[in-house]
């Protein structure tokens, strides 16, 4: 009771940090009651916690006792499996020594418990009082189109991808994927294309490589490539039938009149190692034989990182999939879990 | 915990920056009640004092009244008895100056002093000895004098004077 009304007395302060490749994103938030006071962002060039960034949020958890540092995890042992059977996850938590959350009872997310300890570690000065899943933030992002018809769900980070494919609220598949360690296995293979002068076969992948399309000089395919665009056109308009909600349609038709921006070479390569994981990704949930495959036809991005068109154009004429992006702040929808968690 | 893998940390207002505040207010507020508490016990003890003071003060001022009244007594009895040591030597003198008045011829056999009188039992040769020598000085001194006579066997008369100082004119005489 006491408790209550002090907590009624202060404000709130929601400390997010976005943990990036070379940087670390601080989303801070100031609430009164329910309400929004005040929120700022800033960005801290740096590969550890800093200094200057612990006084920097220390600065603002001083000015009130109720103060709440969330991070995102972004370790690459984490994931998320179909099902929230106790037992099973008993034995899964037991084996890949992982700690596991389940999510409406119906399927969890898991990190290994080292890279929990990591995460705490490395805040030690400030505290740490919530470590999020990138899955439950994209679930949460997306909770309008989760419970609806299969499609696939994708969390786009500065080093990370995370995927999800869902099907009225029931995890189908779900990866996990680390940019640089998958980029340098594709640097890899690109310089081995280089030295052999010769083709990849992504055959085991199930999916179309841009490699394949790049080699592509007959003029019938290239009419092919066409068609598939005046699908990719069909299919906008069928989506106007099927997805009712108008929001799809503004970012659909936002990302096909969006000027392309300009491209430097390395968020060219990004959003082709992006694009490669979701293929290969996709691929593996196809070939997968635990899982039920079903086909995907709807990809719903999560942008956290201002991607190109780029990414959207390969996937919809490479992959034939409706693309929908929405941008998203990641610390931002992190404020949303804590609110959630705190139940503002 | 709906999503978190953690369990936040337990808040507390007890931040550094309020225990320093709270710690220092104690403080504060501890030493005003101790010096009120002080002022308390000091306030009861000296009224205490006060009460003790009063009922000695009222106590001795008893005592000195009974002293005084003592004292007054005391000063009574020593008038008294200045008085009466006056009145003794007057007294002393009267008898001294009585048996100086009584002649050798006469023999006093009994005196009696009196308030305000003076009986006197003798024998005298005759009445001339007694009338001349020691009546005539008796009435100089007292208002009225009786005088009777009877005979004694050697031929001599016994004689009994009684004397009376009148207190009105005694004090007309004072004055």
């Amino acid at each position: 009771m006491l408790s209550r009304l002090f907590e009624a007395l202060y404000n709130k302060v929601l400390v997010n940090i976005v943990v990036k490749r070379a940087s670390f994103d601080i989303y801070i938030e100031i609430l009164s009651k329910k309400d929004v006071v005040s929120h700022l962002q800033k960005s801290f060039d740096t590969l550890s916690v800093s200094r200057e960034m612990i006084e920097y949020i220390q600065s603002y958890t001083k000015e009130s006792p109720y103060h709440y540092i969330a991070v995102l995890n972004m370790s690459a042992d984490q994931g998320a499996i179909v099902g929230c059977e106790k037992k099973k996850l008993q034995e899964f938590e037991e084996k890949h020594a992982v700690q596991y959350m389940c999510h409406e009872k119906k399927w969890a997310h898991y990190s290994d418990k080292e890279a929990i300890k990591m995460i705490m570690k490395s805040y030690k000065e400030i505290g740490c009082d919530y470590i999020f899943s990138p899955y439950s933030l994209l679930v949460d992002f997306f909770k309008d189109k989760v419970n609806g018809p299969t499609a696939m769900f994708v969390l786009m980070q500065d080093s990370f991808v995370t995927l999800a494919i869902f099907e009225q609220g029931e995890l189908l598949y779900a990866e996990h994927l680390d940019m640089q360690t998958s980029g340098e296995y594709d640097d890899e293979i690109l310089s081995q294309t280089i030295e052999n002068d010769d083709n990849i076969d992504f055959s085991d992948q199930a999916g179309i490589d841009l490699e394949d399309v790049s080699v592509l000089d007959n003029m019938e395919e290239l009419e092919d490539l066409d068609d598939f665009g005046d699908i990719e056109d069909l299919d906008s308009i069928e989506e106007i039938d099927e997805f009712s909600e108008n929001k799809d349609l503004e970012e659909e038709f936002h990302d096909v009149v969006e000027e392309p921006s300009p491209e430097t070479e390395s968020s060219f390569n990004e959003d082709y190692q992006r694009f490669s994981l979701i293929q290969s990704a996709l691929g593996n949930y196809y070939t997968d034989e635990e899982t039920e495959s079903q086909f995907i036809e709807n990809v719903y991005i999560a942008d956290g990182v201002s991607m190109s068109s780029d990414l959207k154009r390969y996937l919809e004429e490479e992959m034939f999939l409706n693309v929908y992006i929405r941008q998203t702040n990641i610390g931002t929808e992190l404020a949303e879990l804590v609110k959630m968690e705190l139940s503002l | 915990m709906i999503y978190s893998y953690i369990k936040p940390r337990k808040k507390s207002i007890f931040t550094e920056d309020m225990q320093l505040l709270v710690t220092f207010f104690t403080i504060t507020l501890l030493m005003l009640f101790l010096t009120y508490a002080f002022l308390l016990y000091k306030d009861y003890s000296f009224t205490t004092q006060k009460k003790e003071s009063l009922a000695k003060q009222k106590a001795v001022l008893s005592h000195v009244d009974k002293l005084e009244g003592e004292i007054s007594k005391i000063e009574e009895q020593k008038n008294l008895s200045e008085k009466i040591f006056t009145k003794n030597i007057v007294l002393k003198d009267s008898i001294s100056n009585l048996f100086d008045l009584v002649p050798v011829r006469i023999t006093l056999s009994r005196a009696e002093l009196l308030e305000n009188g003076l009986i006197l039992y003798g024998i005298t040769p005759n009445k001339d000895v007694y009338n001349f020598m020691l009546q005539a000085p008796l009435r100089s001194i007292f208002h009225r004098t009786y005088s009777s006579f009877y005979p004694a066997q050697n031929g001599w008369l016994r004689f009994v004077s009684t004397n009376y100082i009148d207190e009105e004119e005694k004090y007309i005489d004072e004055k």
